[in-house]
């Protein structure tokens, strides 16, 4: 995409209809509390404690979006459909069939029939409006309603060109993800991954790029070099990835915005593995040194570069923690490869995994609370997380070959590849940190190393 | 010195038994044991004065629940005096396939008429069709002979596919049926001969209490019973979020009003402001939990109690 969207969004929604604001709710609700409290002593009330439940994916009506004038109407149709696929392929919600709908959004400033979304067993409703406006613009509305209560639980109303309505769906989805969950979404974002075509033996690689749910599919390099380990920047629309060019394989730089290209540092022999700091400032990345290879980290800036390990090992796949203190990556140190943390200004280093078998490719998540990696043994290829201590490892899936997470912008989903063997060729998946809900990624071909950027806006 | 005599063997012998001490202590006491997790049962703990509570009832009790027992909404009908043990022998004889077998008399007779023992079943099949096989069985029960001489007799006369007198019986009753037909349904006919011993109570209107009086006016140590009923019946509907690390964190607290006949007098008040945005999502997961799981049925004879009171969700293990 060219320039971020001009796009305004106010929270007008709230004051407009019968509900109260949420502050006078809270001061309404604790007043009654207060009174309570009083009588609760002279009755004697009652707490009944209630553990259990069920965690389960919520049920969510998603009508399409009414449109403003005749012509919105494939828009209005087309955001909710994207809403729907969003939520649906997260896992925590259950959208419900629109055939089994038996009321019909029409105008969606007046509150809803709450009692006609109750009986197609939904929990939560959006409603949500499409119109062209004269300057050419096109704005799009949604409230998000809890039919059990009748709130409004949250409403928007953003404003954007025609053509990125897809975006608007995406961004729409994530405020609804936000409101229900308690979490920040995911679901504007984009993902790069190396696509591959041809025959196995000469198989293509072109870097590509597209938004999480596989739409948007757009080519990055033509397909005439190798390219490996795509990575995005946390803060820029920048990529950066390794190519086997003339000669040694580099590390390049990539602004996915202007097209334009530079090698990152001139280094003698091979540099690969890069990684950017949280910041976008800096490269971290392996330099090979005889059979060897160590973490330097170069500043884009100034292009001075640092070594942070000096080691008769093979130090590679360094990633940054968030908040930029300390970095994890994988060294063969200790004779097999394993997963070790250290501070990202160089130093010591700590071992943070001690299973069997041989762990690789770790990655830090957005949220800080998890590394995930690649392990290996027993003939298979696992795809897990622990946390930055080491502990609480947790295997999410497992085959043959499984290789190269990669966490979503809020950390709660991880992206990876699969490739079964065979004459066939590696697919990416996502599955949630949880291990359940692992679902295959729509590409074109196949496809492989995929790489999440931060969320758009 | 005095002490370094003394050291020398003193010491030796310390470090003798400090050295087979420790090394028995350190190979003897292995790990320690290892005791299996055992799946948690829930209980509540309640007090001997609640226990005495929940279970009290007087006689001379204040008749805070004036209205009968009933059970149904129909006429009034005092409960059955005896409702156990009533036999209705008017009820029309079940009536299998199979035809009555000669096998069991020869039994039951001996053994209601005494007196008299054999003579009438040992005419009576007689009677009946005369083949020359029953006569010899029919013998044998007749005289004080032993039995099982008798039957060796017998075996050794008759040829082998005649060994007992059931198999030997049949025959002559063969004009009649003497297909055995099992048919499953008829098995219920056949057991149940006895009137339905439990039968519901009518009356004008419901009351499930059974108690006239009741024990000493309302005691909330009654939350265990209705309590219990509450939480199971809002469980099935409460659908919390996932979270991650901050969901082992949340609870939420609402205080509740119901009316008579379960459903909410009013929405739900929470009772303090979450403190992040899972915390909220809990709340409310909570709060619709409450309002899709209405009406909910609760003891009437506790409404004092249960009318209003405080649900409390946790994810903080107790």
């Amino acid at each position: 995409m060219k320039s971020p969207i001009p796009m305004t969004y106010e929270n007008e929604f709230s004051n407009g209809l019968i509900r109260p604001t949420r502050r006078q709710f809270i001061a309404g609700a604790g007043a009654a509390g207060l009174m309570l409290g009083g009588a609760r002593t002279a009755l004697g009330q009652a707490r009944v404690t209630i553990t259990g439940g069920d965690v389960a994916p919520m049920q969510i009506a998603i009508p399409n979006f009414v449109a403003g004038t005749a012509s919105d109407n494939e828009v209005g149709v087309g955001v909710a459909q994207v809403i729907t696929n969003n939520l649906k392929r997260s896992g925590l919600f259950a959208p419900i069939d629109p055939g089994a709908f038996i009321d019909k959004v029409t105008n969606i400033d007046a509150p809803p029939n709450f009692q006609n979304w109750k009986t197609v067993s939904a929990q939560a409703l959006v409603t949500g409006r499409v119109t062209r406006q004269p300057d050419g613009r096109l704005k799009a509305e949604f409230r998000l309603w809890d039919v059990a209560t009748g709130q409004q639980l949250t409403g928007q109303q953003y404003f954007t060109s025609p053509e990125y309505w897809r975006r608007i769906a995406h961004i729409i989805s994530d405020q609804i993800y936000e409101r229900l969950t308690g979490e920040k979404g995911y679901f504007d974002s984009r993902v790069v991954f190396v696509d591959e075509t041809g025959a196995k033996e000469r198989r293509v690689k072109r870097l590509a790029l597209m938004d999480q749910d596989g739409a948007n599919v757009r080519y990055l390099t033509r397909g005439a070099d190798l390219v490996l380990t795509p990575r995005f920047s946390p803060s820029t629309q920048e990529i950066t990835y390794m190519e086997f060019g003339q000669g040694d394989p580099r590390v390049y730089l990539f602004n996915i915005e202007t097209g334009q290209r530079e090698i990152v540092g001139n280094f003698p022999g091979m540099s690969f593995s890069p990684r950017f700091s949280p910041d976008g400032q800096r490269v971290i990345m392996s330099l090979q040194q005889g059979g060897n290879s160590n973490l330097f980290v170069m500043d884009l800036r100034s292009k001075s570069t640092t070594r942070l390990t000096d080691t008769p090992a093979i130090d590679t796949s360094p990633s940054y923690a968030p908040d930029g203190a300390r970095i994890c990556f994988e060294s063969d140190r200790g004779g097999k490869p394993q997963i070790y943390t250290m501070a990202a200004s160089g130093g010591p280093a700590q071992r943070i995994s001690f299973g069997d078998g041989s762990y690789s490719t770790p990655v830090w998540s957005p949220r800080g609370d998890y590394i995930a990696f690649t392990k290996q043994g027993g003939g298979q290829f696992s795809i897990g997380i622990m946390k930055p201590d080491g502990s609480g490892e947790r295997l999410l899936t497992s085959g043959y070959h499984n290789e190269g997470p990669t966490f979503a912008p809020n950390g709660r989903v991880i992206m990876f590849f699969r490739d079964p063997g065979g004459s066939g060729g590696p697919s990416l998946y996502s599955v949630d940190v949880s291990g359940r809900n692992e679902l295959k990624v729509p590409t074109p071909g196949f496809a492989s190393d995929p790489a999440w950027s931060p969320l758009l806006s | 010195m005095k002490f370094d005599k003394i050291d020398k063997t003193l010491i030796a012998s310390v470090a003798l038994h400090v050295l087979v001490i420790g090394w028995g202590l350190a190979t003897i006491s292995s790990r320690a044991l290892e005791v299996m997790p055992q799946d948690s049962v829930a209980v509540d703990v309640i007090s001997p004065d609640q226990l005495a509570k929940v279970m009290a009832g007087m006689k001379t009790g204040k008749k805070d629940n004036p209205k009968p027992l009933a059970e149904k909404v129909a006429e009034a009908k005092p409960p059955a005096e005896d409702t156990v043990g009533k036999i209705d022998d008017k009820k029309a004889p079940v009536i299998t396939e199979t035809a009555p077998q000669e096998q069991p008399k020869p039994v039951e007779k001996p053994v209601e008429k005494k007196p008299e023992p054999p003579k009438p079943v040992v005419e009576k099949p007689k009677e009946e069709p005369k083949p020359p096989e029953p006569k010899q069985v029919e013998k044998k029960p007749e005289p004080k002979v032993d039995p099982i001489a008798e039957a060796l007799k017998k075996e050794e006369k008759k040829p082998p596919p005649k060994p007992t007198p059931v198999a030997t019986t049949p025959p002559p009753q063969a004009p009649k049926k003497t297909e055995r037909v099992f048919d499953q349904s008829k098995i219920a006919a056949l057991i149940d001969k006895r009137d339905p011993s439990r039968q519901s109570i009518t009356g004008e209107t419901l009351n499930s209490n059974a108690a006239l009086g009741l024990a000493k006016g309302s005691s909330t140590a009654n939350i265990a019973t209705w309590g219990a009923m509450f939480k199971s019946q809002v469980d099935r509907c409460w659908k919390k979020p996932y979270g991650g690390v901050e969901a082992q964190m949340a609870e939420a607290e609402f205080s509740i009003s119901l009316k008579r006949d379960g459903t909410l007098e009013a929405t739900p008040v929470t009772v303090g402001r979450p403190s992040n945005p899972f915390q909220r999502v809990y709340q409310e997961s909570g709060l619709r939990a409450i309002i899709d799981c209405q009406p909910y049925k609760l003891p009437p004879q506790f409404f004092d109690e249960w009318k209003s009171f405080n649900p409390f969700f946790t994810e903080k293990s107790l």
